[in-house]
């Protein structure tokens, strides 16, 4: 019973550490066009990449003072919203990760 | 929406002032549109308990609150196994040590139970509250400096400036270093000579104005502390030719220590000191230094159990780490 707990928090641990960099990723692709928080995190569920708002939005803030992201306060639907967006560093930067990422999956596949 | 503003007002009590508003604002629409969402799926306004376990699914407002927060340690990962490390110096060098003064003064010294309030209680509470009081100083110190070390300039260039050049030598654990077997038996040689020169007899000094005669029994402890240097002088050739701890060497060094702690053991307790003349004094003096003389052997007795085990401890590890024969 031991082991069967320690193998699914094992898994968890291992699942999160995968998932906390593909996410970076997936959130700087989707602001290629510019977002609001709610409207990022339907995106990327629908997606297949579910992220939740405690997740979100401290990476958002992240990025944002990491210089890979701008963001501005505008009113839509009677209601203040943050869009964030794309910087022309985060743009360099995503496309230096995708093609990280494009060498990892490849090297992935190769080995599994 | 009283749950949600309840909620988001908690939230922000956590958050740094600077940027309070602005995550409670980007929080605050999230959720509003969550609501919002369902409401449009259910065709109605939700529920307090609906809304309810909204929030509860997001979390508790500290927990929230904490994720927009810098990660913040007082000792960094890099450092943490070096403080773990100091602190196990410091426990072993100093705390250790406060604790056996601390039991040594309860046991040899008459006034120090009378000056704590007597009995058993007052000078253990005393001891103990020292001891704790002592341990805070010394832990939270070596805190304190690796704390600021966290926090100096001084890490990156200690952590990074570094070269394998510089890392210990493997040391083998069953290799004997020929300096100490060459140490261990020119040291029996000496003292299985002065033994035999100047201990064989009870009388072992007897010069104008002063002799010292010990207890017939003497003679025993004479023989086996003879026979085990003879040992020891074996032994130590024996390393000097093979420098490795064997089997059978391990267990040897075992046996003459237990038999030397022992041996100590037994003559602490012997009341070997039978007289001691002093010419000047007369022998009523000469007695009472001798009865003194005994009695403090008598009490050095759990020292020397302690030291005894000590050396034991060593001994067993080495026999269970050593290669076979």
């Amino acid at each position: 019973m031991t082991h069967v707990t320690d193998t699914s928090s094992a898994y968890e641990n291992l699942r999160l550490e995968l998932r906390r960099g593909c996410l970076a990723l997936a959130v700087l692709g989707a602001l290629r066009a510019e977002q609001y928080g709610y409207s990022l995190r339907k995106i990327l569920a629908d997606r297949g990449m579910a992220i939740d708002e405690n997740t979100l939005y401290p990476l958002l803030r992240r990025l944002e003072t990491q210089g890979l992201l701008v963001s501005e306060w505008r009113e839509e639907d009677k209601r203040n919203k943050r869009f964030y967006r794309l910087s022309h560093d985060g743009t360099l930067v995503l496309r230096q990760l995708l093609a990280d990422w494009q060498s990892i999956n490849t090297s992935l596949s190769a080995v599994l | 929406m009283d749950l949600l503003d309840r909620y988001l007002h908690a939230v922000k009590f956590w958050l740094p002032k600077a940027q309070r508003q602005d995550i409670v604002s980007e929080l605050s629409e999230d959720i509003r549109s969550q609501i919002e969402d369902k409401e449009s799926e259910l065709g109605r306004a939700l529920t307090e308990a609906e809304v309810e376990t909204i929030l509860i699914r997001i979390g508790r407002p500290v927990l929230v609150a904490s994720r927009y927060l810098p990660q913040r340690h007082l000792i960094g990962p890099a450092l943490f196994p070096i403080y773990v490390f100091v602190l196990k110096i410091v426990t072993a060098c100093y705390l250790v040590p406060w604790i056996l003064v601390g039991i040594g003064l309860l046991v040899y010294s008459p006034g120090y139970p009378a000056a704590h309030g007597g009995g058993w209680f007052g000078p253990l509470g005393t001891i103990w509250g020292g001891f704790w009081m002592t341990a805070l100083l010394a832990i939270g110190a070596v805190t304190a400096v690796f704390a600021a070390l966290e926090r100096g300039a001084s890490r990156p260039h200690f952590l990074e400036n570094w070269s394998p050049r510089k890392l210990p030598p493997v040391r083998d654990p069953n290799r004997i270093p020929r300096a100490t077997s060459i140490v261990e038996l020119a040291a029996n040689i000496v003292f299985a000579s002065w033994w035999v020169l100047f201990m064989s007899t009870p009388t072992v000094l007897d010069r104008p104005g002063i002799q010292i005669t010990l207890a017939p029994v003497w003679i025993y402890f004479f023989w086996g502390y003879l026979i085990l240097a003879a040992v020891n002088v074996a032994m130590a050739g024996a390393n000097l030719l093979q420098p490795n701890w064997t089997r059978t060497k391990a267990g040897l060094r075992l046996v003459t220590n237990l038999c030397g702690s022992a041996m100590f053991c037994v003559l602490c307790q012997s009341d070997i000191l039978l007289t001691i003349s002093l010419a000047i004094d007369g022998s009523p003096n000469g007695q009472r230094i001798a009865d003194a003389i005994n009695m403090w052997a008598s009490r050095a007795l759990p020292f020397a159990v302690g030291v005894g085990l000590l050396v034991l401890v060593v001994d067993v590890r080495r026999l269970i780490s050593s290669q076979a024969d």
